[in-house]
């Protein structure tokens, strides 16, 4: 009987997925290489500069495919990446280990089920500052910061990226081609987001529109995967 | 003897793996429709309903420790202001709109007079953190809440856990708001054949059922829906209501119908308050209709009603009061709790 009992745990054991750990790093670069310092000088165009005092977006619905076939996905998918926090810039995914796969895919920002269901805990606790008060809505993307071409008081720039109703749906998916075999490096380039952006005109946004719907359509190719 | 000691043993080491916790049923009255509130994702218990309550009716609430969500939802006036057309804030800082009322909040879909507001749960962040009213972060709530003596032994009680949170925060004050419910007033008791309407209020009745039903429909009193009930514009507000949420101009000057539940309680009347009394309001039915391409259907043709028919459907209209609503002591202040802790 015991001899049976142990043979039962045994092959339990053996059997298990054991998932292994794989950690899907994140990394905010401006330009082709450096990775953006909080506070510092970068230039804009010709003759123009900016400082980032704040960026944070919603990473949500991770999933991993091999080719066209979906082989894994994660349960309660919402990260919040905020470069003035270095853990949020891990992400830890329980992947079985020895799968294969080729593809992963994200979800930059929150979807609308998520949206309008009530107060939710962790990462989209509304106490993150990533949530609308005067209308219901996740903020998906906040990018604050300085330039001189900013005619606001103190020059500020404020962009607050979000909107889940429709035709201002604004979260958008990102597809990026990994080799399983390497560590997950996931890079975003916000010069090429601030290259996009009129500073003049338009230094704030803070509500669902269309031009916040449009940017964020282009956002998702500032996100590529690097080896290193 | 021993086979019975060990299954005493067995339940009562199951037993021990629960913590008891004293659930709050919610009745749903009769023939109303199933509430729209998932109350899976939020069930009632008695702690979490108090821990609410006492939210509610805390001024640390808001930045200068000055305003409590009661302060312009007081349970004596269905949980709106009667001394206010406009809400008031801190610093005698004055609001765009008047309060609403608040009741049967389970059946909502959408808050505010403009439906600005997706879920009961984060109803409470849009007064909490508005410039004119309690001009205070989540965050700094959250922090007061759990550096205060009383809160984190509440929160513990109610959640199994010291640490506040944004999300019990909001949970908690659902849990009191969705034990508002105003089902027992005079019209109640009579469409449960447990009373009669005397003769003016059943002609009130069915002239409200020919006029005002469509908009103000039973047995809510309110279709749900944003309607443009023809009220000119207020050219020191300019408040164009669902519009300014959806961006679409068909959605211009229409705001959301309101309850008439506890209507005799809870003036003054409109998104602005304009109006102090209902014969104010019927006169503005009949008379004060601007017309414009977004006016209800309803409203498009005038509605005729006779001098002695205002005071008939006004007859009926106060039999929507609802005294144990009003004066109902689990609504009341928690002065047990907010008074007595240091």
């Amino acid at each position: 009987m015991r001899v049976l009992l142990f043979f039962l745990l045994i092959t339990g054991i053996i059997h298990a997925q054991v998932p292994t750990k794989r950690l899907l790093n994140f990394r905010v670069c401006y330009g082709n290489t450096q990775t953006l310092v909080v506070d510092s000088f970068y230039k804009l165009h010709q003759s123009d500069s900016i400082q980032i005092e704040e960026l944070k977006f919603y990473v949500s619905g991770i999933r991993l495919w091999n080719g066209t076939k979906q082989v894994w996905k994660e349960d309660q998918s919402f990260h919040l990446v905020d470069i003035t926090q270095p853990s949020s810039m891990q992400v830890s995914l329980a992947v079985p280990a020895n799968l294969a796969f080729n593809y992963i895919t994200f979800t930059l920002g929150i979807d609308s089920v998520t949206n309008v269901s009530g107060a939710l805990g962790g990462d989209l606790d509304p106490t993150k500052g990533m949530y609308w008060t005067w209308q219901s809505g996740y903020i998906n993307m906040k990018l604050e910061g300085t330039s001189n071409l900013c005619t606001t008081r103190n020059h500020t720039f404020q962009y607050h990226f979000g909107g889940y109703q429709y035709p201002y749906h604004v979260w958008q998916e990102v597809k990026l081609q990994v080799n399983k075999e390497q560590p997950l490096h996931v890079v975003f380039d916000v010069k090429k987001l601030m290259e996009q952006l009129d500073l003049v005109k338009q230094p704030e946004m803070m509500s669902p529109c269309r031009d916040a719907v449009l940017l964020s359509q282009q956002m998702v190719q500032f996100f590529k995967t690097e080896e290193k | 003897m021993k086979k019975t000691i060990l299954l005493f043993g067995v339940f009562c080491v199951v037993l021990s793996g629960f913590t008891f916790v004293s659930t709050v049923t919610f009745f749903v009255p009769h023939h109303w429709p199933k509430p729209v509130y998932d109350f899976n994702k939020n069930p009632l218990s008695a702690d979490r309903v108090l821990l609410g309550r006492v939210l509610f009716y805390d001024p640390l609430l808001s930045k200068d420790n000055s305003i409590s969500c009661a302060s312009c939802h007081s349970v004596y006036t269905a949980f709106t202001h009667v001394d206010h057309a406009l809400s008031h804030g801190i610093e005698d800082r004055i609001g765009t709109r008047n309060s609403p009322t608040l009741m049967n909040l389970a059946w909502h879909r959408s808050f505010m007079w403009d439906g600005a507001i997706n879920h009961l749960d984060m109803q409470a962040m849009a007064p909490i953190s508005h410039r004119d009213e309690m001009n205070e972060k989540i965050e700094n709530v959250v922090s007061k809440l759990q550096s205060s003596a009383m809160y984190p032994k509440l929160f513990y009680k109610a959640f199994g856990d010291s640490l506040v949170t944004g999300q019990h925060t909001l949970k908690a004050i659902s849990q009191f708001l969705l034990t508002l419910v105003s089902a027992q007033s005079k019209y109640d008791s009579v469409m449960r054949k447990e009373s009669a309407f005397t003769v003016q209020e059943q002609n009130g009745y069915r002239l409200f059922k020919q006029q005002c039903s469509s908009c103000h429909t039973e047995p809510l009193f309110t279709n749900m829906q944003f309607e443009n009930n023809g009220l000119t514009v207020d050219t020191t507000l300019n408040d164009y209501g669902r519009m300014m949420v959806t961006q679409n101009k068909h959605d211009s000057l229409r705001f959301k119908v309101p309850t008439l539940r506890n209507i005799e309680f809870s003036y003054p009347y409109m998104h602005d308050g304009r109006f102090k009394k209902l014969s104010q309001v019927l006169t503005h039915y009949t008379k004060g209709i601007q017309q414009s391409h977004t006016v209800s259907k309803k409203l498009q043709q005038p509605i005729v009603l006779t001098s002695n028919e205002k005071v008939d459907l006004i007859a009926f209209l106060l039999t929507l009061t609802d005294k144990h609503f009003l004066f109902n002591p689990d609504y009341a202040y928690p002065k047990r709790i907010l008074l007595d802790t240091p």
